[in-house]
């Protein structure tokens, strides 16, 4: 596809497909882990990927304002941590944050949408989850900010099988579990300060569809959470629209607006539209 | 690394057979009250070390009457070792043969079956695996066709089975495919839901599952005859301890052990034969110091790759293996400690 001369700005939101964010039946995903690694590691499929995600809005690359942390090399391909960073610099709300893992069989990891409990700055703002990355594969952070403008970073990470590595490492205490929310939020130094962390861990296998059931030989149906909520207080810090390319036991740590004794709140929905709820302790941990 | 605990010097190789057989005896009829005079006499001849015979390349030194142990390097899967880097045993019997742990190959294990087939007539009846781990599973394909039961934890099927492409991949890209030629995934035909008595004429071999420690899916054994329990990967010396299960479950089991009261231990990575307790020290302050570690760091709200970075670095240069396997460990402990409210 050939954009030159279509970089017209599209005022309208343009949501990925689900398609992007999940892969649903075994046979497809079996087919593609069929094929042969060099098949798939060679072409770039960013500008088809983009295109998809984002149609024909302009990207601006490695402008500063989005920074994206991964290992170079996973060590375990099942569970590889990412963190996106916009630094203090950056002034202002953000509208959206979007991984975007590149090469697994649904590249959308994640598309976070910020509210106005996310913060405007005043401090460097994160949100880092841990994620699947089933082969060799460039991984997008596009973040959105104030004004419409699309800001990307992209990193090269080296890791294989983790959509196919079954991870639990005990699959009966976690099937137990499921469901199970942790929710912390751990108050700034200072009381003053703009901005504070928190972390929310859902005890959920996330099954993908491409794990083998050692009894009846067959896929295991993907099962896994998709849309998440955060609030603090009233206020919406994000929501997010999720894939299968997030890790067993749904994880994020991220900053929001430091509103002082507003609780923060968790509901999450998986695709057996389970719905599961957490908040963060009253306790709050200090640093 | 030897420990001052390690048993080799009391099975020396260039003792004499019949006198090492006698001390032996004597140890374990009165520790036990077990050993059957027609066992004495069978394995008697026996007893001793094996050198390098024209059949195989694979040493296994006699750790007691009738239980032999091969000792593994230290080291990654590579086409040098195939797959030989964890320890392996065999048990002989009057009736038959136990092998424990077939290591990562078919060759490799080709090699163990030569071995003992050169020490015993007795055919070889069970093979068990004390995990799923592809350096003590990956050669069970050279003893099929003996008519042999595989023997595993409950949990070792679905353990295995789910990981067997991944596995398979990762054993061949390590060793290459001529090292691992003929290897494959045999899964367990008879499964151990607590505990079961295998019969081996004159000796029984009591396997226990244990609940989720080193894997969710770990299996001990003792030898009734001589007192041996073979830990399997609940305990290495030397070689870094790797965690795939539960960190907790792992520090409450080690506190468990001691009311086996073995006459001595095996490692699954280490030296031939230890004892309790002194054997499981070097580990139980290893995890022990990584839980203190991560737990104060996720106190402190440090990231999981953050702590990677200095949970447990007090431990650096106290273990083989360290730079291969300590990251990792912590990334699993920090997983699972995470959770503690």
């Amino acid at each position: 596809m050939n954009n030159k001369g279509m970089e017209t700005h599209m005022p309208t939101q343009h949501a990925p497909s689900r398609f992007l964010f999940t892969l649903l039946a075994g046979t497809i995903a079996a087919g593609v882990l069929a094929l042969p690694p060099a098949a798939r590691a060679d072409d770039d499929m960013w500008p088809s990927l983009r295109k998809e995600v984002f149609g024909t809005r302009p990207i601006a690359e490695d402008d500063g304002v989005v920074i994206i942390d991964a290992p170079e090399r996973a060590e375990d391909a099942a569970v590889v941590p990412i963190t996106i960073r916009v630094p203090p610099s950056v002034k202002g709300p953000l509208k959206s944050m979007t991984l975007i893992i590149d090469k697994n069989p649904a590249p959308v990891a994640a598309a976070f949408k910020f509210g106005p409990a996310a913060g405007e700055g005043g401090g460097e703002r994160r949100m880092s989850t841990r994620v699947r990355i089933d082969t060799y594969s460039n991984v997008h952070a596009v973040v959105e900010t104030a004004d419409g403008k699309l800001h990307m970073k992209k990193v090269f990470v080296k890791a294989s099988g983790g959509c196919s590595a079954p991870a639990p490492k005990d699959a009966d205490a976690d099937r137990a579990n499921l469901g199970k929310m942790l929710v912390k939020s751990t108050a700034p130094a200072l009381p003053t300060t703009p901005l504070r962390e928190a972390q929310v861990m859902i005890k959920h296998p996330n099954t993908n569809g491409m794990q083998m059931d050692p009894i009846s030989r067959g896929y295991i149906p993907a099962r896994f959470v998709k849309d998440m909520t955060v609030k603090s207080g009233n206020d919406l810090v994000f929501t997010a629209e999720m894939g299968i390319s997030i890790a067993t036991n749904p994880h994020f740590r991220f900053t929001y607006a430091n509103g002082g004794d507003a609780p923060l709140t968790v509901t999450a929905v998986d695709t057996d539209d389970t719905r599961f709820t957490g908040q963060a302790a009253k306790e709050t941990v200090s640093q | 690394m030897c420990t001052p605990s390690q048993l080799k010097e009391v099975y020396r190789p260039e003792e004499e057979a019949t006198g090492l057989v006698a001390a032996a005896l004597k140890q374990t009829t009165s520790r036990r009250g077990l050993l059957t005079g027609a066992l004495a006499f069978s394995v008697a001849p026996l007893v001793g070390w094996l050198p390098a015979s024209a059949a195989t390349n694979m040493t296994f030194s006699e750790i007691a009457p009738g239980v032999f142990v091969h000792q593994g390097p230290h080291e990654l899967q590579s086409p040098q070792n195939r797959g030989d880097m964890a320890n392996a045993s065999f048990i002989v019997g009057n009736d038959s043969v136990a092998v424990i742990d077939t290591l990562g190959s078919a060759k490799a294990a080709g090699d163990m079956r030569a071995a003992i087939k050169s020490i015993t007539d007795r055919p070889i009846r069970y093979v068990i695996n004390s995990h799923m781990h592809p350096d003590h599973v990956f050669g069970n394909a050279a003893f099929k066709g003996d008519g042999v039961q595989f023997v595993g934890h409950h949990k070792l099927l679905r353990g295995l089975d789910q990981r067997a492409g991944s596995y398979l991949a990762g054993s061949k890209a390590m060793m290459g495919e001529d090292a691992f030629a003929g290897s494959e995934v045999v899964l367990p035909t008879l499964s151990v839901d607590d505990r079961l008595t295998l019969d081996l004429g004159g000796r029984k071999l009591e396997l226990e599952a244990q609940s989720v420690a080193h894997t969710d899916n770990d299996l001990i054994i003792t030898d009734s005859a001589t007192g041996t329990l073979f830990l399997g990967d609940l305990l290495f010396s030397g070689h870094i301890p790797t965690l795939d299960g539960s960190l907790r479950g792992w520090l409450a089991l080690i506190e468990q052990l001691d009311r086996h009261e073995p006459a001595r231990v095996v490692p699954g990575h280490g030296p031939h034969a230890m004892t309790l307790p002194e054997a499981m020290g070097d580990e139980q302050r290893y995890w022990s110091t990584v839980a203190a570690d991560v737990r104060q760091l996720i106190k402190e709200g440090r990231s999981m790759t953050e702590a990677t970075k200095t949970a447990g670095q007090s431990e650096r240069g106290k273990w083989e293996m360290f730079d291969q396997y300590h990251v990792r460990n912590v990334t699993a402990a920090y997983a699972e400690l995470e959770w503690e409210e």
